[in-house]
């Protein structure tokens, strides 16, 4: 189960990216969150495996608090919670198989990773997860040559390298075409249903939403603006829906969403 | 824009008036304040350099007047020129303020024409083709002396070989002048060479009371046993020894051997004075000498120098390859923006690192080798110093745009698998790093071995230093093995080069 309690994010330059947020997770959930860009997505996935070092708040994680922990605890934390992004964030110059043993290097020493080497049961791991995705023939290939599908496809076997818990995906689908989406969010989904993996997942599109989501939450300006059930969201009216998306946000086609300025 | 019919401007005629005054002036007033500005200092400066070449066209006449005269009597072309466009630049200068005046009444944003421009260049071009002396008569005029050593640079291959000489000769003598014994035909001996002279005694050419010269005997010298196909100079000795080589019709007597190493020539007996306290017989001794080449062909001098020094070439531009690199990966983090810009003081520590790499990559190596040859005395290490301290700035450079391009969304996906720093390092920065890395080491590897084929001309070693002193020498089929030789160099240097980086990009 995931708490997150009265979390505020200031940055630098004095951003207030997150207002005193706070919510629960229970264990494999469907959790998405939505809002406009700059409204505080981002930074909340990032603040949950702290990436990104939350101002104020806890975060409990299966009881312990994420927030403070030290450089050990962090790694034993983050690497049950797998990443997925929205520009995959692959290493582009290395070959596909490397990008998901990547997965692994929360669990190997680093002593190992400087001889450059993993263990055969790894090695297999990988080609396991890769099988689940469909891209075990694009082992040997440089990331960068592979198709944002398959990129993407290649995030989501990294995350499942890590053998996690929970799965953080930043906007996935949000560089991919309307029926690569649905692949890669179908592929999310079929981890979470199978493993009961919790997924917290941003996204932009409301059928993608109502589709795929157990819960939403909606965010604006760092603040929730709304929590709701799949049933509510498969309901939501346009006022809900403006107050998350701003005055200009209006339902595009069978139930897109665009906030103004955003897609 | 605003377009108030109203608008106060200079009414055109007194912007050609001010422009009339002083090209640019209209405009500035008409508020086109940086066209106006362009005008007028490109006039001013179109002006100083005319006049600043006509003092150099007639630099002993006093009077500007004088000057001008001289001017357009030496190079008339070019200062009818120059006058024109000036009067032209000046014309349309007033024309355009008068143009441009009318149009911002309407409009007060209203752009003019740039014709003016095209004509100040022009002018600007015209100015530069007489500073830079171009002569494109005496180009084709003088082309036909390059073509010598042209074609000896470009084959020099007959200076690669050498081949050991030795002198062989034979002798017979003769009785000149007086009465004697006349000498015995040589003997024969087997495997050297063979001269006989008839006839064995005669007279040599005089000179009579006149002044006249009176022809000696004609004598007949026949050779074998000699490399066949050679030539053979022939060699007089007098009663005394001392050789001479006599010349008829102004050229050395000699001959060219038959196939067979055979030869016969006809000659008349040299003029040589005798002493008159010489009394008795008088004997002189005829010899053909020969010189054949011994042994096989080795490579000569110039091409065993070059082989050295293109190698010591090659290795001068590895060596301030590497040191470069040794010093410039550090250097590199501190010119980083991205690494740098988080306090003040690594901020102002970006700052300098980046003026003073800026600066030293301003100036080329050769003249860092000047200063080397200083430092550290003529030769190769001076090359390598001086190379090394460009490379550091240049690769600085180049690096630190390497680090600043890193994706940090890598990181940080590596990061939240749980990786640690040095995970992170090697698992998301190294290889970010490696590809831009090595293509712009291997890039500045390339340029220091060519940089590295010139720096010998300051004294920093390598090939240069022998291809300026050939040159000098007038050598020029040594000069054109030594450019032949870093010609394949490069070429080989710049394939495998692109080869290795298109494999890592």
């Amino acid at each position: 189960m995931l708490e997150v309690k009265n979390l505020t994010k200031i940055y630098s330059d004095g951003t207030v990216a997150l207002k005193n947020v706070s919510f629960t997770v229970q264990d494999g959930e469907f959790l998405v969150v939505i809002g406009l860009s700059g409204s505080g997505k981002s930074t909340l996935l990032r603040c949950i495996n702290r990436l990104i070092d939350p101002t104020e708040g806890d975060i409990l994680w299966n009881g312990v608090n994420t927030t403070t922990a030290g450089t050990k605890e962090l790694r034993v934390i983050r690497r049950k919670i797998g990443m997925v992004f929205q520009h995959f964030n692959l290493v582009k110059r290395s070959s596909v198989m490397t990008n998901v043993l990547c997965g692994r290097l929360g669990y190997v020493s680093p002593a190992a990773t400087l001889i450059g080497r993993f263990s055969r049961q790894d090695t297999e791991r990988a080609y396991r997860a890769m099988d689940m995705v469909g891209i075990r023939d694009q082992a040997k290939k440089r990331a960068d040559e592979l198709s944002g599908g398959q990129q993407q496809r290649v995030g989501i076997a990294r995350a499942l390298m890590q053998e996690p818990e929970m799965i953080l995906a930043d906007e996935p689908v949000a560089s991919l075409d309307p029926v690569l989406a649905h692949t890669i969010l179908g592929y999310i989904e079929k981890i979470n249903q199978q493993t009961g993996v919790t997924v917290l997942c941003s996204l932009h599109y409301l059928d993608l939403v109502q589709r795929y989501a157990t819960r939403v939450i909606g965010l604006k300006a760092g603040e929730i603006v709304y929590e709701g059930t799949k049933n509510d969201i498969l309901n939501m009216t346009d006022t809900q829906f403006k107050e998350i998306y701003g005055e200009e946000a209006q339902r595009v086609g069978t139930g897109s969403i665009t906030g103004g300025t955003q897609l | 824009m605003n377009t108030h019919p109203s608008v106060r401007v200079l009414p055109p005629p007194a912007a050609g008036l001010l422009s009339l005054i002083f090209p640019g002036l209209g405009q500035l007033c008409t508020g086109a304040v940086r066209k106006g500005l362009l005008i007028s200092t490109s006039f001013l400066t179109l002006t100083a350099l005319g006049l600043w070449r006509v003092s150099v066209l007639a630099h002993r006449e006093t009077g500007w007047i004088d000057k001008l005269q001289k001017a357009l009597s030496r190079q008339p072309g070019f200062m009818m020129l120059v006058i024109l466009l000036f009067a032209a630049v000046w014309l349309t200068s007033i024309w355009d303020a008068y143009f441009l005046a009318q149009k911002r009444k309407k409009d007060r944003s209203a752009k003019g024409r740039n014709i003016i421009f095209a004509l100040i260049l022009t002018h600007f071009f015209v100015i530069g083709w007489q500073i830079a002396e171009i002569d494109l008569v005496k180009m084709v005029q003088k082309f036909p002396d390059t073509i010598p050593p042209l074609l000896k640079i470009l084959m020099p291959w007959e200076a690669a070989i050498h081949r050991d000489r030795i002198e062989v000769d034979a002798k017979a003598r003769i009785l000149v002048d007086s009465e004697g014994e006349i000498p015995p035909v040589p003997e024969m001996i087997e495997g050297q060479p063979y001269i006989q002279v008839e006839p064995r005694t005669g007279k040599l050419s005089r000179m009579d009371s006149q002044g006249n010269i009176v022809e000696g005997t004609a004598v007949t010298i026949e050779g074998s046993g000699y490399a066949p196909l050679t030539e053979v100079q022939i060699f007089w000795n007098d009663a005394v020894g001392n050789a001479f080589r006599p010349r008829i019709d102004g050229t050395y007597a000699g001959t060219m051997t038959d196939a067979k190493g055979s030869f016969s020539y006809r000659m008349t007996m040299p003029y040589r004075l005798v002493p008159p306290s010489a009394d008795g017989p008088q004997y002189h001794t005829v010899e053909g000498r020969q010189l054949q080449g011994m042994g096989s062909p080795k490579p000569s001098e110039p091409l065993v120098l070059t082989v050295q020094l293109i190698i010591e070439t090659i290795f001068m531009g590895m060596m301030a390859t590497l040191f470069g690199i040794i010093f410039s990966i550090p250097i590199s983090f501190l010119a980083a923006r991205n690494l740098m810009f988080g306090s003040l003081w690594s901020k102002i520590l970006y700052y300098i690192t980046r003026t003073i790499l800026n600066i030293i990559r301003a100036i080329e190596p050769l003249i860092w080798a000047l200063i080397a040859v200083v430092w550290v005395g003529l030769g190769p290490f001076a090359g390598i110093l001086a190379l090394t301290i460009h490379t550091i700035a240049a690769l600085g450079k180049l690096y630190s745009e390497a680090i600043e391009n890193i994706d940090p969304g890598q990181i940080e996906a590596v990061q939240a698998t749980g990786a640690t720093k040095l995970q992170t390092i090697i698992h998301a920065v190294i290889p970010q790093m490696i590809p831009p890395f090595v293509s712009f080491t291997i890039y500045r590897w390339d340029i220091n071995v060519r940089m590295s084929t010139v720096i010998g001309m300051v004294g920093g070693g390598g090939i240069g230093f022998l291809l300026v002193q050939y040159i000098r020498l007038l050598d020029y089929r040594s000069a054109g093995i030594a450019v032949w030789f870093i010609a394949i160099t490069v070429s080989i240097l710049d394939y495998v080069s692109a080869e290795i980086r298109n494999k890592f990009i």
